[in-house]
């Protein structure tokens, strides 16, 4: 599905990503955990387009996407929920959502890709009518994930869904991410809290200091002491 | 007092003027129109996509010289020919201007926009032979829906037919920008406007849709051009001079432009406050200009501002 291949990123004169591999299959759930400044953002910012890797590729079903750009990738079929929640103040739920529906026409109509968006995010159907500022931190961190999802991608990229949301809100935001992959989409999710890693993640990613220094199951990098810390302290 | 009934109320107020209203005031009218059409286009880029453009006069001025150019060197005088062509020319030049322009934004496509605005200030002002340099062209009385109305007096054409047909336009553009603003496509613009980097993450061509906003802008500032022609009978560079451009930004920040009929009621402030202030000093200028930066200043949100609700600011204080 996902292909990121040896990618190096700088940022002016600044080496932020070295060689950085990964892989999203079918139907997985990955997820790149790694501390604040490790290079997660930096990661998914360029396989979403908004950075252009100075060498190595990113590809999407076969086919290259790192020249691309990033209105070019989404319709291709790559759902985008940012760490800030990207949600549009002037728009109401229903807007946000409805929005994407018409941005990236074809496959499921539209009423559906709404009502499943509701569906995995029930809370947000109460709120239909109201604006982005009138919301708190976890349902704007919902109704991005929703308005990912109402894109009806293959893939959902996710920069950090739990960051920053008070503890009550977590579980529901964590049913909706099961929901989502139970319907047969991939996702990959950096996080920087090794705890809010989904149990059902099939491959865990671990970067450091724009490296990747683990790629394997999410018990496997437990068992390293070294990796340990590192996600230990991500916490 | 709901938005339909003031909205009814003034609309209906516009069609009853020429029966019970002075004449001068009517004919103050119809530069209210054809700048409410032009100022409707210039807030679908304003005020919905988040680009303030500086060189509108450019299509007013399109508009207007094409029905010159249409009247009195082609002898074409059908209004509605005039209209269709003055919007196409609008769109015909819009389409590379825009191109260009809206690969910037902030400050440096305002800049970019007042530059082709004056480029086409000093072509139609230096070209005598065919623009009639600073004398202008005549712009002949043209008919309307197809009725030649040469026999009536040219106060009575503009207070009568020419005045309800400016109307019907103005009622038209404004369904048809409504429809807009409201389709799809005005979403994705607000969407561009509040932070374009997120709107592409949804699929969305900032570049294309912004281009897409300029050229209808562009057609309804050349059809108010177009409508600002027969009440001087002349049309002249000052017209699409940048002092113009800054009137029409000035009428659109006066109305508000956050709401759709902001800048249609700045243009109808602007339009009758400067008759009256010119009117009761000969400085007015000054008067004038201290009056509407008073009223700038004390309604951020233009004059629409303080009627509109917020609630936004409601509710979170709830």
């Amino acid at each position: 599905m996902l292909t990121v291949d040896a990618v190096d990123v700088f940022i002016q004169a600044s080496h932020i990503l070295r060689s950085v591999s990964l892989g999203v299959g079918p139907r997985e759930v990955v997820c790149l955990v790694g501390r604040n400044g490790a290079g997660k953002t930096t990661t998914l910012r360029t396989i979403m387009g908004y950075l252009r890797p100075r060498a190595g590729g990113v590809e999407f079903r076969g086919h290259p996407i790192h020249g691309r750009r990033t209105h070019e990738i989404a319709r291709l079929g790559v759902g985008w929920a940012p760490e800030d929640c990207g949600i549009f103040g002037d728009l109401t739920v229903a807007e946000n959502i409805e929005i994407a529906t018409r941005t990236r026409p074809g496959g499921r109509p539209a009423t559906e890709r709404i009502e499943l968006a509701f569906r995995v995010f029930p809370m947000l159907r109460r709120y239909a009518g109201r604006k982005g500022p009138e919301l708190s931190g976890g349902e704007r961190k919902m109704l991005s994930i929703a308005r990912a999802l109402a894109l009806d991608p293959e893939l959902l990229v996710l920069d950090e869904p739990f960051e920053g949301l008070a503890p009550a809100i977590i579980p529901a935001v964590s049913e909706g991410l099961a929901a989502i992959t139970e319907l047969g989409r991939s996702i990959l999710i950096a996080e920087s809290n090794i705890h809010h890693v989904p149990e059902y993640t099939h491959r865990l990613y671990v970067i450091e200091r724009g490296a990747i220094v683990f790629a394997g199951a999410q018990e496997d990098a437990w068992r390293d002491p070294g990796l340990a810390r590192i996600i230990g302290s991500a916490t | 007092m709901s938005g339909r009934l003031v909205l009814a109320l003034a609309l209906g107020a516009t069609v009853l003027a020429p029966l019970v209203a002075p004449t001068y005031h009517v004919l103050l009218m119809l530069p209210f129109m054809a700048y409410a059409v032009a100022l409707l286009g210039l807030n679908l880029l304003f005020g919905y996509t988040g680009l303030v453009s500086f060189g509108h006069a450019l299509f007013l001025g399109v508009g207007a010289y094409t029905g010159a150019f249409l009247t009195s060197v082609f002898k074409v005088r059908s209004m509605e020919v005039i209209l269709v062509a003055a919007a196409a020319l609008g769109a015909l030049v819009a389409a590379p201007v825009g191109a260009l322009c809206v690969r910037y934004v902030k400050i440096y496509f305002g800049m970019l926009t007042l530059a082709f605005g004056m480029v086409f200030y000093t072509f139609v002002l230096k070209f005598y032979r065919l623009t009639g340099g600073d004398e202008g062209m005549p712009f002949l009385r043209p008919t309307l829906l197809g009725r030649s109305i040469e026999g009536l007096p040219k106060t009575d054409y503009l207070a009568g037919p020419y005045y309800y047909y400016s109307l019907a336009v103005l009622v038209l553009a404004t369904l048809v920008m409504w429809r807009i603003v409201h389709s799809p496509f005005g979403l994705c613009l607000k969407t561009i406007r509040d932070n374009p980097t997120k709107a592409e993450t949804l699929g969305i061509g900032v570049a294309r849709y912004r281009w897409c906003a300029f050229v209808i802008s562009a057609v309804y500032a050349a059809v108010g051009g177009a409508l600002l022609g027969p009440p001087t009978g002349n049309v002249d560079p000052t017209l699409a001079y940048w002092t113009q451009s800054g009137n029409i930004v000035f009428m659109t920040l006066l109305g508000g432009f956050a709401s759709f009929f902001g800048p249609v009621l700045g243009a109808f402030v602007f339009i009758y406050l400067q008759d009256w202030v010119m009117s009761v000093v000969p400085f007015w200028r000054l008067i004038f200009g201290a009056i509407l930066a008073a009223i700038v200043i004390a309604a951020p949100g233009g004059l629409a501002g303080l009627w509109v609700r917020r609630p936004s600011v409601e509710a979170s204080s709830s």
